[in-house]
């Protein structure tokens, strides 16, 4: 074929055969050279390490200091796709910092954030491209109307022209805001608002969607709401959300991270954080009878780790917490061996640790390790027998942490 | 960038901030035209728009207040900065945005030269050079008024200074005039430059060592050339406010000279503020 002299007819075939004027041999190489490329973009998609696939957000020694104020000290920390991560820590544990560092709206004072093999500090504007991001507080205008302000943010999120509408009017009945979608944002309530904000966040369908705090300041309709969307968006997003609030991190993520005084503590599914705990399983008795027999016949028993007795003054009766292992039910032989022993069981009953309990005992802990060292010392001398499971205890929550 | 742009102009004219600022300037402009070109009969549109310069003080701080205040109070900077969008290009926009809005003015006032030159022989070319270079001063004061909207939450704040600021700039030729012209005062007058300077680093950066070591290395300076050469500070006062002062480069288009040095310097002014804008909110990010 002879192409030579063919003069394309508008700038922009130009562009697209700017080869084509010069001969049919160049034609030739052009055919060559795609074909080379195309190998070339094969090869890089085929090449793709399956670790690294599975990786999206890597979290590198993050440092973020205010001052003097270490606000977030070394977290380091990875997010696999497909993955529901729940951020816990008290009021003011870091957890909005790292969110703002990880989204790229501060900088750390040291290390780095890589989303799905993107740079934040080096390469921005890719990185951002995959997070939808909802900050403690909606980013909203007010004086815009709801469906104006997701248009600005697909726009902003460039989203291509032609989805924008389809793609907005989708979000809008996913979040449930038909009813409002011409309503200035500040005539709206806050579980309205806060749905805004949900939707601004997952305009453009990004791979990874960040919740700081969202069921803040809801009323429990809204929160159960909320949580079912989070659940919804769980399918195709990767999720990393924030709460001081247990319950929610419990019922939504399939991860837990713990971070207190801005250092992880632990990370871990919410059974194997449960499982980790010394004692789960509680076991609560209140007997009649004598103390010294009841904790002879109870510690004579298999299966038993910590008893704590203590006689209610009222009642006259003995109370007992039993700290039992995971693997084994004692109940049936603390009943024979007290009836054994002709001390009737006047109830029964097993509590397992929560979340909540968990979460209390770790950061505890994590304060106790930094301060109070000597008290702990004293302790140890007035109640020899107690503080030692007490020190084991924090012993194994130091190894978790080390996870 | 255009995303941002059109949002921003949606929220001027959304709201009555633009349509005031449009109004307001369109009165003053109206009512000059009407004292010097209709009732006293001058066939120069330039000499109205000189007359208009003192309302730069009250009409720059209202359009460019919410610039960013506003964003940075209602935490919807958390919105634009984590989108897949650069920082320069969220500046550049809103500042093309605000641009946009006092364009509008200048295009209308475009028409009262025309008006002017049914009645008589009007200079039209010598007519369209002093709005265009009224333009850009206008557009030098705006880069100012988004560069303190930006180091500030409060939109009242940000109207204030740059009230203030404009206003210094407006009058400063005159002040300089006033101030005696010998060497010690120029030296105490720069001193006191030096102080400003200081300060303002401080409030912008809170580092106390920092501010101090720009003081003092300010102050040696101006000590240190005063003590060597005296010389050097002759007439420097006078000089220094006519430099600092943005209007006083507008007067040569009032006698139809067409100064291409005073749009160099509109130019540099808007493209350092643009610049110091963006470098203050990255800065914001680091610390």
């Amino acid at each position: 074929m002879k192409l030579k002299g063919l003069i394309p007819c508008s700038f922009r075939s130009q562009k697209n055969h700017i080869f084509f004027h010069v001969s049919s041999q160049t034609v030739d190489t052009i055919y060559l050279v795609s074909f080379w490329v195309y190998g070339r973009r094969n090869k890089e998609f085929n090449g793709l390490d399956q670790k690294e696939e599975k990786k999206l957000i890597e979290v590198k020694g993050l440092v973020k200091k205010y001052g003097n104020h270490l606000a977030v000290d070394h977290l380091s920390f990875t997010v696999e796709r497909g993955q529901i991560l729940g951020f816990l820590g008290p009021n003011g544990a870091g957890k909005s910092t790292t969110m703002n560092m990880i989204t790229g709206y501060i900088s750390a004072t040291e290390g780095t954030v890589i989303i799905n093999g993107h740079d934040i500090y080096e390469e921005p504007e890719e990185a951002k491209k995959s997070i939808g991001y909802l900050p403690e507080q909606p980013p909203v205008y007010p004086d815009m109307t709801v469906r104006e302000y997701l248009y600005f943010v697909a726009e902003l999120k460039k989203v291509p022209k032609m989805q924008r509408k389809s793609m907005i009017e989708e979000i809008i009945g996913r979040v449930r805001l038909e009813e409002v979608g011409h309503r200035l944002i500040k005539h709206l309530s806050k579980g309205y608002r806060q749905r805004v904000g949900f939707a601004q966040a997952i305009i453009g369908y990004p791979e990874v969607i960040i919740l700081d705090e969202p069921t803040v300041g809801l009323d429990p309709m809204q929160i159960i709401e909320i949580r079912d969307l989070i659940r919804d968006l769980a399918k195709q997003h990767t999720i990393i959300l924030s709460s001081h609030i247990l319950s929610e991190i419990s019922a939504v993520c399939d991860t837990i991270m713990i971070i207190n005084h801005g250092k992880l503590v632990v990370s871990d599914t919410p059974e194997m954080l449960a499982k980790h705990q010394k004692g789960t399983n509680n076991l609560i008795l209140s007997i009649k009878g004598d103390k010294n027999t009841v904790e002879e016949a109870l510690l004579a028993l298999e299966g038993i780790e910590k008893i704590e007795i203590k006689e209610n003054e009222e009642t006259h009766l003995i109370e007992v917490s039993i700290h039992q292992s995971i693997d084994i039910d004692v109940r049936e032989d603390v009943f024979y061996a007290l009836a054994k022993h002709r001390c009737p069981i006047f109830e029964m009953h097993t509590t397992s640790v929560t979340l909540e309990d968990i979460f209390l005992e770790l950061t505890k802990s994590e304060e106790k390790d930094l301060g109070d060292e000597i008290e702990q010392k004293t302790i140890s001398q007035d109640n020899q027998g107690e503080s030692v499971v007490k020190e084991t205890e924090e012993e194994e929550l130091r190894d978790d942490s080390n996870l | 960038m255009i995303a941002i742009y059109k949002k921003e102009l949606r929220a001027y004219f959304h709201s009555i901030i633009g349509y005031l600022f449009i109004a307001f300037f369109l009165f003053f402009i109206g009512l000059y035209f009407y004292i010097n070109n209709v009732y006293s009969g001058y066939a120069n549109f330039s000499y109205s728009l000189y007359g208009i310069r003192y309302f730069f003080t009250l009409l720059i701080p209202m359009v460019t207040m919410r610039i960013m205040a506003e964003e940075n109070r209602q935490k919807t900077d958390q919105l634009l900065l984590t989108s897949p969008i650069s920082l320069e290009r969220i500046i550049i926009g809103k500042y093309v945005a605000v641009l946009t809005v006092f364009a509008i003015v200048m295009t209308i006032s475009g028409i009262y030269p025309l008006v002017l030159s049914k009645y008589g022989d009007v200079n039209l070319v010598s007519s369209y050079t002093a709005i265009l270079a009224f333009f850009f001063m206008g557009a030098a004061y705006l880069a100012i008024g988004l560069f303190i909207s930006a180091m500030t939450e409060s939109q009242a704040l940000a109207a204030i200074i740059t009230f203030a600021v404009v206003l210094i700039t407006t009058l400063s030729s005159t002040l300089g005039q006033v101030l005696p012209t010998d060497n010690f005062t120029a030296v105490k007058v720069f001193l006191l430059f030096v102080l400003l300077l200081a300060i303002i680093t401080y409030v912008m950066m809170h580092n106390l060592t920092f501010s101090i070591l720009v003081g003092l290395l300010g102050s040696g300076i101006v000590g240190g050339l005063y003590l060597i050469k005296p010389s050097v500070y002759d007439g420097s006062v006078v000089k220094f406010f006519d430099w600092l002062t943005i209007s006083t480069r507008f007067d040569s288009f009032v006698y139809e000279v067409f100064d291409l040095s005073a749009i160099v310097y509109y130019l540099s002014v808007i493209c350092i503020f643009v610049f110091l804008t963006i470098q203050a909110l990255k800065k914001r990010r680091w610390s």
